[in-house]
């Protein structure tokens, strides 16, 4: 851009040192807040209102910190699900289709095994437990697997595969709790048949046991990465797939194995979602609300720059937002969709900061002879 | 020929005082280049003297920080390439500008100002064809530019430089991918360019023999200075090498005595499918003992890379064997061959032997992540990964900041010399080194040579890919010039000698040579 | 029947705008993943337009003006930072998803407007594509400006030394491609379907992404494939007109996308790629740097 004989640039920042990256973090998230306030305004609410409903509700209200709980556990496992292909450099944005895969997994077992009713309980509730979340971690593993293949061996486009996954998922699940689907309920129409009591998902200190394994696997992850073989090969794979190639990495092995992980992950969040959530425990008519949360797991891994420690925090105080304006909404008549928009928000915000990570603004003057106009001719030929 | 009057009379194109600048490098300083109408003028130096970006602002391409350009003694700016050949300058790069899915005569006329508005083929077919009768080119104008050769390649770069109106050539390092007949056919038809069409060549190289054989006079830079101004007639062969490198030199590493052990390596009827698909490693069967050294010479594009995949396990064989100590490993992977002592240094330092975000203690891992030795409890283990890489950087003097320095920050000479260091510190058996001195300084790529005469008396194998026919012949036992994806011959060094290599190298004398 | 068919290239339309846009845009060497969010956009903007002022022309306006403003931006991220082009499409793309959701809420509903006239039961839309095909077609293959963008998107350096400014040449198809996935959406929320809903695209914009890459760059092939995803798209959401009584209207929906994925697939084999792979721009998805 110019401005008289100043010339305003960016330019690459030599080496950005490391404490950038959590300020750049912090400042994407105040950016986005600050930008959300403009969502408020517009619809003729004080401020300061606005934001003392939405994180008293969140964060003080015993019923809005088990919601806030809840979909921290989930956007966890959806963050985890994004962020272990995106290590490998691979984008994994089937997260509502690996949710649904997930959901009906769990779903299934009762269903196959003629448990939907407490009286004729087949087996023991704590193994049907068990067989549920095996089941749903496995077909989200064989969702995601599916696409891992397909990019590995045929280097088909990943993201293409996985959003029409979403979509094909999407249907089944219609088709599945919908019109006299099999997993209809008896009751209503346009959701499932509801979890009996015994098979809910045991509660630790009023918390799922979820609870645990997500934070296990916030630990975990990291510790994979920075100090395994395994997750040295994934990072390598990520940064340069042709020198993991070289270094002896099997692509094929490598694309399958993070789609396989991520795939777990997402239908983790499914399962928590649909079979842990007290009040809940069925796949209600609304799951797009709750598949499409799912991408805000997208946001939180690449705000935490890929680290599953750094992304607790910041899933935590998403999911807080998320419910906040959800309740802040109801109760000042705001319009639908404000949790949706911070995530746009997010997103802008945090694409902003990378670039402010990475370069930075500077004036130059414009040499002076830049100015005058050459006389165009060509010379004698 | 006589040069023309070289008394100095107004240049046609001068570059006074030009500084530039990169983070943290001083590219150019107060670089002064005048060039007279009609001649052929060098500019010679090292890599990294700062031709190229020299040449860069001559053409556009790049804005000096200090200084200006001057045509005709009128000072001029060129913003971009568009304003350098408005007024007459083509330039042909090092590495071709050709778009290969086009047509030769679409790249010609793109970009022409001719272009604008619906494109008349037809037309700009008949005036190319012309001004080809005018020159005696001959180029196929319907063929897409990747069924070429190398060397028709550049006569379209120097064809659509001249249909632009270009009266002033610029040709950066134009020999480099040229076999020897081709590289001489190149020079002839500069000279006949200048003598009898009244062009001006400015020809920036590293090297000696061109310069001696085609220039009127010669500018040498050595780290972005103007060292030397001389007439190449009056300037002798080692006082060039002295101003071009900054004081004498030892080119030649000392010849050893070869003393042959085991067989190692056998390859029998080799072929290797290329990316395109297309069969570009034909039938190659050669082998090698421990101790030995074979030099695969060619131009780039002739199944080298492919060769080298295929015994390291990244590229499936189409067909033929591979047998390491007589054991079959054609299948094996990649992971299997290290282990079993084969080592690889691909040509691409950057994009395939390195990961540019990793520290140099990673980038060490890249081969040792697999080893037993290195990994404890399940985890990598760093501090003897964080040992080895200090021990590779003090011994093969790599200058690194620090072992957790990231590798983007590497010139190329350190990180060819980390990369060596690496393979070679698994003590491979095999070495296959591919174009392991391209673009470095005259000091690394002598110390790589030394390194790689080094590792064979310790009794590594090593099969040396290189366009450098002299580093082919100062290192080799044997010498197997490459065309087409087969061997023309392996010759024992102390037969081969340059002029047949060389034509061996362009597809000449295939047939009467010997195979082994 | 001619219903089902006109109805068909209507959908077609949809999806030929936001490809052509898409097409253009990687002939240049610029990948945008975030198609879909370009058309949500634009939908939206030119539904809220239009309801407002009560005039489809506006409306559609805005929807071209919005999609090529975020087309600009995708280009600033991707041609002037050379920043990773997928991270900018997906963020434009959760960017729009997210925004549109909140913007169009209170909208939610019919457009209420009268339908835009047709022809022969046919949408004006329909022509108006078949003669963009061929007008991208005349561009690319038959101009100066075309040879420019081809040699950009598979040879930027070649391009830039041959006097061609490559980064105001990616800039003009990211635009162009981003006012073409405006009007898509504006189509879609104007004439094909004049109701707004949450995420009421569901997908559309991937699948025109697909649609690009099986056209291997060439607008009239994208033609036929816009056309046959089109007819399908309608098919699963009235399969009783085929097979009345066959499996759930619910499994019918995943058809269109059940059936992208073989084709990604067949277009990515090796036997395919020797054959037909030269069409893809050598450089897409690459960010050029100067010099």
């Amino acid at each position: 851009m110019r401005l008289g004989r100043y010339e305003l640039t960016l330019e690459p920042r030599p080496a950005p040192p490391a404490i950038f990256t959590a300020l750049t973090a912090v400042v994407a998230i105040l950016l986005a807040l600050a930008l959300s306030s403009f969502l408020f305004l517009s619809s003729h609410t004080r401020l300061i209102d606005a934001y003392r409903a939405v994180f008293s509700y969140a964060f003080f209200n015993p019923h809005g910190v088990l919601a806030t709980v809840h979909r921290s556990i989930y956007l966890l496992f959806c963050t985890y699900a994004f962020l272990v292909p995106f290590r490998a450099g691979l984008w994994n944005i089937g997260l509502p289709g690996q949710v649904y895969a997930g959901g009906l997994a769990a779903f299934a077992v009762p269903f196959v095994l003629r448990a939907h009713d407490p009286q004729t309980l087949p087996l023991p509730p704590g193994l049907l437990i068990v067989l549920m979340i095996a089941a749903a971690a496995a077909a989200g593993a064989a969702t995601g697997g599916f696409a891992g293949v397909l990019r590995a061996k045929l280097q088909v486009n990943e993201i293409l595969v996985t959003m029409m996954l979403n979509s094909i998922l999407f249907w089944l699940v219609a088709y599945m709790i919908k019109e006299g689907g099999p997993f209809m309920s008896a009751t209503g129409e346009g959701e499932s048949f509801g979890l009996p009591s015994s098979l809910h998902a045991p509660l630790l200190l009023g918390v799922p046991v979820t609870a645990a394994l997500a934070l296990g696997v916030a630990v975990l992850l990291d510790l994979l990465f920075a100090k395994t073989a395994l997750g040295y090969r994934i990072r390598a794979f990520g940064e340069n797939p042709a020198a993991a190639r070289y270094g002896g990495i099997i692509p094929v092995a490598l694309s399958l194995l993070v789609f396989l992980l991520g795939g777990a992950f997402a239908a983790l969040a499914g399962y928590h979602y649909f079979a842990a959530v007290p009040g809940v425990y069925k796949i209600p008519g609304n799951y797009g609300y709750y598949g499409d949360l799912g991408f805000y797991g997208i946001i939180a891994a690449l705000i935490a720059r890929g680290s599953s420690l750094g992304a607790v925090p910041i899933v935590v105080l998403f999911a807080g937002l998320s419910v906040g304006a959800r309740f802040a909404q109801g109760e000042l008549r705001l319009p639908f969709g404000v949790d949706y928009a911070l995530l746009g928000l997010l997103m802008m915000t945090f694409v902003a900061s990378h670039v402010l990570y990475h370069f930075r603004f500077a004036w130059r003057r414009i040499p002076s002879e830049a100015l005058q106009s050459v006389p165009t001719e060509l010379p004698e030929g | 020929m006589s040069p023309p009057d070289l008394a100095p009379t107004e240049p046609i194109l001068a570059a006074r005082g030009i500084t530039k600048r990169f983070p943290g490098v001083l590219a150019l300083d107060h670089v002064d280049l005048e060039i007279q109408a009609g001649e052929i003028h060098a500019v010679l130096g090292q890599n990294g003297a700062g031709k190229t970006t020299l040449m860069n602002i001559l053409f556009g391409l790049l804005q000096p920080d200090e200084g200006a350009l001057y045509l005709r003694e009128q000072r001029i700016r060129f913003r971009s390439p568009h304003d350098a050949l408005a007024r007459g300058i083509g330039m042909v790069h090092q590495t071709r500008r050709l778009v290969s899915a086009h047509t030769v005569l679409e790249n010609i006329v793109l970009g022409h100002p001719r272009t604008r508005g619906f494109l008349n083929l037809r037309g700009a077919r008949l005036e190319v064809e012309a001004l080809c009768n005018r020159y005696g080119f001959t180029v196929p104008l319907g063929a897409r530019v990747w069924q070429l050769s190398e060397g028709e390649r550049q006569w379209v770069e120097i064809l659509k430089a001249l249909y632009r109106g270009a009266r002033i050539l610029i040709l950066d390092e134009p020999t480099a991918a040229l076999t020897p007949p081709e590289v001489k056919t190149l020079l002839a038809g500069l000279q006949t360019l200048v003598r009898d069409h009244g062009v001006t060549v400015l020809l920036v190289t590293h090297k000696l023999p061109i310069v001696m054989a085609v220039s009127h006079r010669v500018t040498v830079l050595r780290s972005g200075r103007v060292v030397a101004r001389l007439r190449t007639a009056d300037a002798a062969e080692e006082v060039l090498v002295q101003h071009m490198i900054g004081r004498d030199i030892a080119f030649r590493t000392t010849n050893r005595s070869a003393e042959m052990g085991r067989p190692l390596l056998q390859v029998e009827q080799l072929s290797a499918f290329n990316d395109k698909g297309l069969l570009a490693l034909r039938g190659v069967s050669f082998s090698l003992r421990e101790g030995e050294v074979l030099g695969v010479a060619g131009v780039t594009g002739n199944g080298q890379e492919e060769l080298a995949q295929v015994l390291a396990g990244l590229r499936p064989a189409a067909s033929g064997r591979v047998r390491l100590d007589g054991r079959d490993v054609t299948r094996l992977s990649p992971l299997q061959r290290w282990r079993m002592g084969v080592g690889y240094v691909p040509a691409e330092r950057i994009e395939v032997a390195s990961i540019a975000a990793f520290s140099l203690v990673e980038n060490t891992a890249l081969n040792y992540h697999f080893d037993p030795a290195f990994i404890r409890r399940g985890l990598l283990d760093n501090a003897a990964l964080e040992q080895l890489t200090r021990r590779i950087v003090t011994t093969y003097n790599v200058k690194a900041p620090s072992q957790y320095a990231r590798a983007r920050h590497l010139s190329g000479g350190n990180l060819q010399k980390l990369i060596l260091g690496r393979v070679l510190s698994r003590n491979p058996r095999l070495l296959i080194a591919h174009l392991p001195t391209q673009g470095l300084d005259v000091e690394a790529a002598a110390f790589v040579r030394a390194t790689l005469v080094e590792a064979t008396a310790e009794g590594a194998a090593v099969l040396l890919i290189s366009e450098d026919l002299d580093e082919i012949l100062t290192l080799s036992d044997w010498v197997a010039p490459i065309y087409e994806g087969r061997f023309g011959a392996i010759i024992p060094r102390t037969e081969a000698d340059a002029e047949t290599v060389g034509a061996m190298m362009a597809g000449l004398g295939m047939k009467e040579a010997g195979v082994r | 029947m001619w219903e089902l068919v006109a109805r068909s290239l209507e959908a077609s339309t949809i999806f030929l705008f936001a490809a052509l846009g898409e097409l253009i845009d990687q002939r240049s060497g610029v990948l945008n993943v975030g198609l879909e969010g370009l058309m949500l956009f634009g939908g939206t903007a030119a539904f809220i337009t239009a309801q407002t002022t009560g005039s489809h022309a506006l409306g559609f306006l805005a929807g071209l003006a919005l999609g090529g403003l975020l087309g600009l931006g995708h280009g600033f991220f991707s041609i002037t930072l050379r920043g990773d082009q997928v991270v900018s499409g997906m963020g434009l793309w959760i960017l729009s998803f997210g925004l549109t959701t909140y913007l169009g809420s209170p909208y939610t509903g019919p457009l209420g407007l009268g339908r835009i006239p047709s022809l022969w039961g046919l949408s004006p839309f329909f022509p108006l594509g078949v003669a963009l095909v061929a007008i991208t077609w005349l561009l690319l293959f038959r101009t100066g400006l075309g040879l420019a963008i081809r040699s950009a998107g598979e040879n930027p350096a070649a391009a830039e030394a041959s006097g061609i400014p490559v980064t105001s040449i990616r800039f003009l198809c990211v635009t162009l491609g981003g006012m073409l996935a405006g009007l898509s959406g504006a189509t879609y929320t104007l004439s094909y379907n004049p109701v707004w809903n949450y995420n009421f695209l569901m997908g559309w914009g991937f699948v025109s992404l697909a649609l690009v890459f099986f056209s291997m760059w060439n607008p009239w092939i994208l033609l036929a494939g816009a056309s046959l995803f089109g007819i399908m798209w309608q098919l699963s959401l009235s399969p009783e007109l085929i097979l009345p009584g066959v499996l759930s209207r619910y499994v019918w929906r995943t058809v269109p996308f059940a059936i992208t994925i073989p084709i990604l697939c067949i277009i990515s084999t090796p036997w395919f790629r020797t054959r037909w792979g030269l069409a893809k721009p050598e450089a897409l998805g690459r960010p050029y740097a100067k010099g």
